[in-house]
C-alpha cells in the first residue's frame, strides 16, 4: 500500500476527529456525544462481528470458493479488539441516553421488575462476557488462520470446523446482546423479538460489504491477482440475497407492530417515520433495499468489480443510516446531523481504516496453509 | 431428391461433441444444432449463441405484476369500495405489500416457464424431425448429438463426410418433416364440434349444479334452521303454534286497561282532550280509518262495505246519538256493541277521545243550523 | 463439483475429505435404467400394501370431513374461545413440510450444492402434496365451505370485494402462489425426464402420453440454454417463496393481539420451523425411497448426513427462538404474557410445551453425533421426533394461546374429538398417497440433472465447484 499519501491524511482526519467529538461532548451535550458513540460503535461492530460471522460460516458448511477470500474477512473482525473498549466505554451512555438504569426506574411499574437486568452493572457483566466471547472467537478462528500461514495443514482446518458451531452461537449471543440491550434498552418499556434477527441481517451485509470493498481494494493494488467473476459473483449474490431478506426482516417487524396498533409499542415506530424522521426512514429504504436490489439483479452485474464497489459502499452507508436511525430518535423527533456527527465520522472512519490497514499487513493475503486454497482458486461457477 | 432437413451425427461424449464445433463452424455447411440428454457447459459459447432473454422478460413482467397488484388492491379498498376496517385506512399500502410480493413471484414464474416454454423453445412441437429420428433415443439417453441443418443450398454428402471426420460415431440424414395433415375442413368442424360438445356438456353440468346445490344439503342448511319462523306450527308447544298469544292480560301499547261494565257505566267520563284543530284533524285521520268502513264516511251508517258485510252499521247522524254522552261512545269503542267489536286495541286513548270530537263536529256539519254560517 | 472431480485428497484425513455422492459406477445410460424402471414397471407388492394403507387412510379423512361438511364445525371440538384448533393446527402444519423441498431444490440449487440434485425432485413433489394437504384446511374450517369462492376478488353480483387487509387473505394468495410457483418448477424439471420416458416407452400409448407430457423436448442446445436461465430464475423466485409464504401464515397470528401471538420473531421462526419439520419429513421418505428402490447408490449416506446437519441446525435456531420468546415474555413486564407463557409449560397443557422443547430443541441434539446422523435407529428416531414436536408446537402456540387470553370469564378448555383426529389422520393418508402415486408414476430423481453432475458428464476444465 502506498503507505506515502495516505497515512498523514488517515492520521490527520483521525486527529481533526478527535478534536471534534471533544468539543461535540462539551458543546452539544452528553446525550448527543453517546448517541454518536454508540451509532459508531454498533456500526464497526457489524463490521467486524459480520466479517467474523463470515469467516465461520465458511468453517460451518466447509465452503471452498471462499477459502481464498479468507484472510481478508479475518482481518477485518480484527476490529472486535479496539472495539472491546469502545464498547466498554459505550458504558459511559448507560447513565445519559437508557431510562431502563436510572434509579428512578426501580419504582416504575414496568421498569421496576427489570431493573435489575437493565440496570448498569449486569449492562456491563452482559457487554464484557460478549466482547470477551467474541475476541475467544477472534483468536481461534483468525489467530489460527495466521498461525496456518507457518503451518501449512489440516490440523488447523479441522479446529476451525469443530469451533464452527460455537463461533455461531457466539455470535448469536452477540448480536443478540448488541440488540436488546444497545438498541432495545433505549426504549426499555418496548421490545421486540426478532431486533436480534434484525441486527443480524443488517451485520451480515455490513461484513459482506465491508469485505467485498476491501477485496476490490486489494485487487486494485495487484494483491489478489487470482480471484475472479466467480469468487465476486458470490459475493454479490450473497449480498443481494441478504439485502432482500435485511428487507424482510424490517418490513416484517414494521407490519406486525403497525398492524396492531399497540399504544406502548407502535410508538416506536411513530417516532422513527412520522415528521422530520420520514424522509430518513425513506432513505433507508431505498439505500438499503430498493437502490442495491436493482443494481445487483443481473448475473453479470453480481461479479462485476466496479459495480459491487459501489454497491458496497451504498451498502455500509445505509447500514450506518440503519443504525442512526435506530439509536438518534431518542434525542427527540429531529434528526440531528451537523459537526458533532462529522467529527464522529471523521474520527471512527479514521481510526478504522488505521487499524484495518495495519491488520491488512499482517500474514499472507491468502490463507497460503489452507489444503482447499488451490481447489478455491479452481472455483467455477 | 427428398427434401433434407439436416444431417445428425452422435457422438458418444461431451467432450468429443465441444471438438467437434469449431472446425463444423468454419465449413459452414448448415446452420449447427448440438442436442444432449442434459445441459453442457460451454455449449451455447461453443456455437455462438446469443444470451437467453428471459432473464429480461421475468424482471418486466415481474415489476408488471407488482404494480398490478398494488394497483388493484389500492383500487379495490380506497376508490370503489372503501371499507374502515381494524381501524386502518383504506388505503394503507403496508397491508397491500404481502400479496403485492406473492403476485410479483406469480408472474415472474408464468413468464419465466410458460414464456420459455411457449415463446422462446416454441414448446409444444411435436412434429420436429429429430423426433422421428433413430438418433432421438439415444440423445435423450447417454448420446450427444450435432446437426447440420439445411440453410439454402445444402449439400448432405459434405455434412455427413464433414461430420465423420470430426468424430461422430452414427450419422444420419433427417428428411424434411412433411407439410402435416393440412388443415381440413373436417378437422377443423371436428375440434369445433368437439369444444362444443364440451361447452355443452359443461354448461349443462353447471345449470344444474348451480340450479340445485342451494337447495341441497348441506347447502340448504341454512334454510332449514331449527328455529321459529312466524307463522309456522312448531312442535316445541302443546298447541302447536308457533307464534304465542299474549299472556292473558297483556297490554298493548298505549292501551290502559279499562274496567266497564257497560259502555253506559262510561257515560260520565268527560273528554281530556281540547277541541283543537290538529286534535280534529287527527280524529277524522282515524276516524276515516277505523269508523268509515262501516258508519260511512259522513257517519251515517252508509258504508261502501254494506253489501259484503251483511251487518246493519248505526246511524250516528241521528237525533238519539247526537244525545248519547261522549263517555258512551267511549265506551262503545272500548267494548265493542252489537256486530261492532272492541276498538280498544286499534284506538289508543287519545285517538278514542279524538274520534269522539270529530263526530261530534261531523254530528254539527250534518245538523247545521243558520246560525253556525259565518 | 463432479464427485471425482477434486480427486480423492488422500493427503487430508477422512473427515475433510469430499464426500462421494454417488458410490459405484454410474453411467447415463445405468441412471436412466435404475431410475426409469419404476414408472414402466409393475410396483413391487409392498408398494400395493402401502397404498392400501394410506388410501384407507384417506379415505376416513374424506368420509370425516364430508360428515364434518353435513354436520358443521360443532363435530369438531372448536369452541369458544378456542375457535382455532386442529384445523389450522394441520394447516400450518403442513404448509410447513412444503417447505423443505422449495429449500432443497431451489435454494440449494442458487447455493449450487451438488447433493441436493439426488433428492431435489422428491422433495418437490413433496412440497406439491404438501400443499395440497395443507390447503384441504382453510377449504374445510369454515361453516360454509362451499361458499370459498368469495375469498376469490372477481367482479360479482354480491357487490363487495374481498378484505385485502386482512392476513387471511393473503394466506390464500401466498398458498396459491406456492402451489402454482412449486407446481411449475416441478413440471419443469420433469419435462426432460418425460422425454428420456418417452423414447424408451414399449407402447404406442405411453408414447404418445409421454410425447404430449414432455411437449415434444428435444434437448436442443438452444432449448437448453433458455431452459436453465428459466430454471434458475425459478429457483431464485421460489427462494423468495420459502420465506414469503410462511412468513404470511405467521402473520394470522402475529398481527393479532392474542397473547403469545403477536411476537415480531413468528415470521423467521416460522419460516425456521417449517424447514426444519420438512426436513425431517423429506429425510423419513428418502430413507424409505432409499432403501425400497435400491436408490442407496444415488441417495448416499452423505445425503442422509448432511440433511441431519440441516435438520439440527435448524433445532438450534428453534432453541434460539424458544430462547428470545421466552426471554421477551418475561422482559415485557405484561402479565397476561407471563401467564401465557406459563400455560405453555405448566397447566393442563404443559405436557405439550415439555413435548415440543424435547422434541424439536433437546432430542435432536443428539445429531451431534456422527453415530446419530449416519445410523438409521437414531436419525429415524429424532425426525419422528420433529415431526411429531413441530405439530405439537403448533398445538401449543395455538390452543394454549387461546384457551386463557385476557378475560377470565371466557376461559376455557378444549378437547378434540374423534372426528378432527380422524382428519388429521386422513392428511397422512392424502399425503402418502400422493407421495406413492408419484413413485410408481413418475421418475424420483431428476435423471437429467444428474447426469449433468456424473463423473466426465461435462467437458473437461479442471473446475471444482465449492
Amino acid at each position: 500500500m502506498r503507505a506515502g499519501r495516505t497515512s498523514p491524511l488517515l492520521w490527520g482526519a483521525t486527529a481533526l476527529g478527535a478534536a471534534g467529538m471533544l468539543a461535540a461532548y462539551f458543546v452539544s451535550g452528553a446525550p448527543r456525544f453517546w448517541a454518536n458513540w454508540l451509532v459508531w460503535y454498533l456500526f464497526l461492530l457489524s463490521v467486524a462481528l459480520g466479517a467474523l460471522f463470515l469467516v465461520a460460516l465458511e468453517h460451518l458448511v466447509a465452503a471452498r470458493w471462499s477459502v481464498p477470500l479468507r484472510r481478508i474477512p479475518e482481518r477485518l473482525a480484527c476490529l472486535l479488539i479496539p472495539l472491546a473498549g469502545v464498547g466498554l466505554a459505550a458504558l459511559g451512555a448507560i447513565p445519559v441516553l437508557y431510562p431502563g438504569a436510572r434509579p428512578e426506574a426501580a419504582a416504575d411499574p414496568v421498569l421496576g421488575g427489570k431493573a435489575v437486568w437493565l440496570g448498569l452493572p449486569f449492562f456491563s457483566v452482559r457487554v464484557a462476557v460478549c466482547a470477551a466471547l467474541g475476541l475467544l472467537a477472534l483468536g481461534v478462528l483468525a489467530g489460527g488462520s495466521l498461525r496456518q500461514d507457518q503451518e501449512p495443514g489440516p490440523r488447523f482446518t479441522l479446529r476451525a470446523r469443530r469451533f464452527a458451531p460455537a463461533a455461531m452461537a457466539i455470535f448469536a449471543l452477540a448480536v443478540s446482546q448488541a440488540a436488546f440491550d444497545w438498541i432495545g434498552g433505549l426504549a426499555p418499556a418496548w421490545y421486540s423479538d426478532v431486533i436480534g434477527v434484525y441486527l443480524f441481517s443488517g451485520t451480515f451485509l455490513a461484513g459482506l460489504a465491508a469485505t467485498t470493498l476491501a477485496v476490490l481494494h486489494l485487487q486494485d493494488r495487484h494483491r489478489l491477482p487470482e480471484i475472479r467473476f466467480d469468487h465476486l459473483y458470490s459475493l454479490g449474490g450473497f449480498m443481494f440475497g441478504f439485502v432482500v431478506f435485511w428487507a424482510y426482516i424490517a418490513f416484517a417487524q414494521y407490519l406486525l407492530m403497525w398492524y396492531a396498533n399497540l399504544p406502548d409499542e407502535v410508538w416506536w415506530y411513530r417516532a422513527r417515520t412520522l415528521g422530520a424522521w420520514l424522509p430518513v426512514a425513506l432513505l433507508l429504504a431505498f439505500l438499503n433495499f430498493f437502490l442495491p436490489f436493482f443494481a445487483l439483479a443481473t448475473r453479470d452485474a453480481k461479479g462485476d468489480g466496479p459495480r459491487l464497489r459501489w454497491v458496497s459502499v451504498v451498502l455500509l452507508a445505509a447500514h450506518w443510516l440503519d443504525m442512526y436511525w435506530l439509536v438518534f430518535p431518542a434525542l427527540g423527533a429531529t434528526p440531528l446531523f451537523a459537526w458533532p456527527e462529522l467529527g464522529f465520522a471523521l474520527f471512527f472512519l479514521g481510526a478504522s481504516l488505521l487499524w484495518v490497514r495495519g491488520a491488512m499487513a499482517r500474514g499472507a493475503d491468502m490463507p497460503v496453509g489452507d489444503p482447499f486454497l488451490q481447489e478455491g482458486l479452481r472455483f467455477r461457477l | 431428391m427428398a427434401e433434407v432437413f439436416g444431417v445428425l451425427g452422435l457422438f458418444e461424449s461431451a467432450d468429443a461433441l465441444l471438438a467437434a464445433i469449431p472446425g463444423l463452424r468454419a465449413r459452414n455447411l448448415g446452420r449447427l444444432e448440438a442436442y444432449t440428454p442434459y445441459p453442457v457447459h460451454g455449449l451455447e459459447r461453443a456455437l455462438g449463441q446469443r444470451r437467453s432473454p428471459v432473464g429480461g422478460m421475468v424482471l418486466v413482467m415481474g415489476i408488471l405484476g407488482a404494480l398490478t397488484a398494488l394497483a388493484f388492491q389500492w383500487w379495490v379498498s380506497a376508490v370503489d369500495y372503501p371499507l374502515v376496517t381494524g381501524g386502518k385506512a383504506a388505503g394503507s399500502w403496508q397491508a397491500f405489500v404481502p400479496i403485492m410480493f406473492e403476485i410479483t413471484v406469480l408472474s415472474a414464474t408464468f413468464t419465466a416457464g410458460l414464456g420459455m416454454l411457449l415463446l422462446l423453445n416454441r414448446l409444444p412441437f411435436f412434429n420436429h424431425p429429430v423426433l422421428h429420428s433413430r438418433a432421438i433415443r439415444g440423445i435423450t439417453r447417454d448420446r450427444f448429438a450435432l446437426a447440420v441443418e439445411a440453410e439454402g443450398a445444402f449439400d448432405p454428402e459434405a455434412a455427413s463426410a464433414a461430420l465423420a471426420a470430426s468424430g461422430a460415431r452414427e450419422i444420419e440424414v433427417l428428411p424434411a418433416p412433411g407439410r402435416g395433415e393440412p388443415l381440413t375442413a373436417r378437422s377443423i368442424l371436428d375440434v369445433l364440434a368437439g369444444i362444443a360438445g364440451a361447452c355443452l356438456v359443461a354448461g349443462f353440468l353447471a345449470y344444474w349444479v348451480v340450479k340445485l346445490a342451494p337447495v341441497l344439503p348441506p347447502v340448504s342448511h341454512m334454510l332449514d334452521q331449527p328455529r321459529l319462523d312466524p307463522q309456522r306450527p312448531s312442535a316445541f308447544f302443546r298447541d302447536g303454534r308457533g307464534m304465542r298469544p299474549p299472556v292473558p292480560g297483556t297490554v298493548a301499547r298505549g292501551c290502559l286497561p279499562i274496567r266497564l261494565a257497560s259502555p253506559e257505566a262510561a257515560a260520565l267520563l268527560v273528554n281530556p282532550l281540547p277541541r283543537t284543530p290538529e286534535v280534529l284533524a287527527r280524529g277524522r285521520a282515524e276516524f276515516e280509518v277505523r269508523c268509515a268502513v262501516c258508519h260511512g264516511v259522513l257517519g251515517n251508517g252508509i258504508p261502501t262495505l254494506s253489501a259484503a258485510y251483511g251487518a246493519k252499521p248505526a246511524n250516528l247522524m241521528t237525533p238519539a246519538m247526537r244525545q248519547t254522552p261522549d263517555g258512551t261512545i267511549y265506551g262503545v269503542i272500548v267494548l265493542g256493541k252489537n256486530a261492532m267489536p272492541s276498538y280498544a286495541a286499534d284506538l289508543p286513548e287519545a285517538d278514542r277521545w279524538a274520534v269522539i270530537h270529530y263526530l261530534r263536529a261531523l254530528q254539527r256539519a250534518q245538523n247545521a243550523r243558520d246560525e253556525d254560517l259565518p | 463439483m463432479g464427485p471425482e472431480a477434486a480427486g480423492q485428497r488422500l493427503d487430508l484425513p477422512e473427515s475433510l475429505r469430499t464426500p462421494a455422492l454417488i458410490t459405484g459406477t454410474v453411467t447415463a445410460g445405468s441412471l436412466d435404467d435404475q431410475v426409469l424402471r419404476y414408472p414402466e414397471g409393475v410396483p413391487a407388492r409392498k408398494w400395493f400394501v402401502a397404498i392400501g394403507v394410506s388410501l384407507s387412510a384417506m379415505l376416513l379423512g374424506l368420509v370425516l370431513i364430508g360428515y364434518t361438511f353435513f354436520q358443521g364445525i360443532g363435530a369438531w371440538g372448536n369452541n369458544s374461545p378456542v375457535f382455532w384448533a386442529f384445523g389450522i393446527i394441520n394447516f400450518v402444519f403442513w404448509v410447513g413440510i412444503g417447505h423443505a423441498g422449495t429449500l432443497i431444490s431451489a435454494i440449494l440449487f442458487i447455493f449450487r450444492k451438488r447433493w441436493r440434485t439426488a433428492i431435489a425432485r422428491f422433495a418437490e413433489a413433496m412440497t406439491i402434496f404438501a400443499v395440497i394437504c395443507a390447503a384441504i384446511f382453510p377449504l374445510i374450517h369454515v361453516g360454509r365451505p362451499w361458499l370459498g369462492f368469495w375469498l376469490i376478488p372477481y367482479p360479482n353480483q354480491r357487490g363487495v370485494w374481498t378484505n385485502f387487509r386482512s392476513p387471511l387473505l393473503w394466506d390464500v394468495f401466498a398458498v396459491s402462489t406456492y402451489f402454482l410457483v412449486s407446481l411449475m418448477f416441478w413440471y419443469l424439471g420433469l419435462v426432460p425426464d418425460l422425454a428420456s420416458l418417452r423414447d424408451r416407452a414399449g407402447s404406442r400409448r405411453r408414447r404418445a402420453i409421454y410425447a404430449i407430457l414432455c411437449l415434444g423436448w428435444r434437448g436442443s442446445a438452444t432449448h437448453w440454454k433458455h431452459f436453465e436461465k428459466a430454471y434458475l430464475l425459478l429457483a431464485g423466485l421460489a427462494t423468495g417463496l420459502v420465506l414469503s409464504v410462511h412468513s404470511v401464515v405467521s402473520f394470522d397470528f402475529a398481527t393479532s393481539i392474542v397473547p403469545g401471538w403477536h411476537m415480531t420473531i413468528f415470521p423467521p421462526y416460522f419460516v425456521v420451523g417449517a424447514i426444519f419439520a420438512g426436513f425431517a419429513m423429506v429425510l423419513m421418505v428418502l430413507i424409505v425411497a432409499r432403501e425400497t428402490m435400491g436408490l442407496k447408490n444415488l441417495i448416499t449416506g452423505f445425503h442422509l448426513e448432511v440433511m441431519n446437519k440441516v435438520i439440527l441446525g435448524m433445532s438450534c435456531l428453534m432453541g434460539y427462538a424458544y430462547a428470545v420468546e421466552g426471554f421477551s415474555a418475561w422482559y415485557s413486564m405484561n402479565p397476561v404474557l407471563h401467564h401465557t407463557f406459563m400455560n405453555y409449560i405448566s397447566g393442563r397443557y404443559g405436557w405439550a410445551g415439555w413435548l415440543t422443547i424435547w422434541c424439536n430443541v433437546l432430542m435432536p441434539q443428539l445429531l451431534w453425533f456422527r453415530r446419530c446422523r449416519r445410523g438409521y435407529p437414531w436419525m429415524v428416531l429424532v425426525a419422528v421426533g420433529v415431526t411429531v414436536g413441530m405439530w405439537f408446537e403448533r398445538f401449543v402456540i395455538i390452543v394454549v394461546s387461546l384457551y386463557q387470553d385476557y378475560l377470565p370469564s371466557s376461559w376455557h378448555f378444549y378437547a378434540p374429538t374423534l372426528v378432527d383426529y380422524g382428519i388429521l389422520l386422513g392428511s397422512f393418508g392424502i399425503f402418502f398417497t400422493l407421495v406413492l402415486a408419484f413413485a410408481r408414476v413418475l421418475p424420483v430423481i431428476a435423471t437429467s440433472e444428474l447426469k449433468a453432475d456424473l463423473p466426465g458428464s461435462q467437458p473437461g476444465h479442471g473446475g471444482s465447484h465449492g
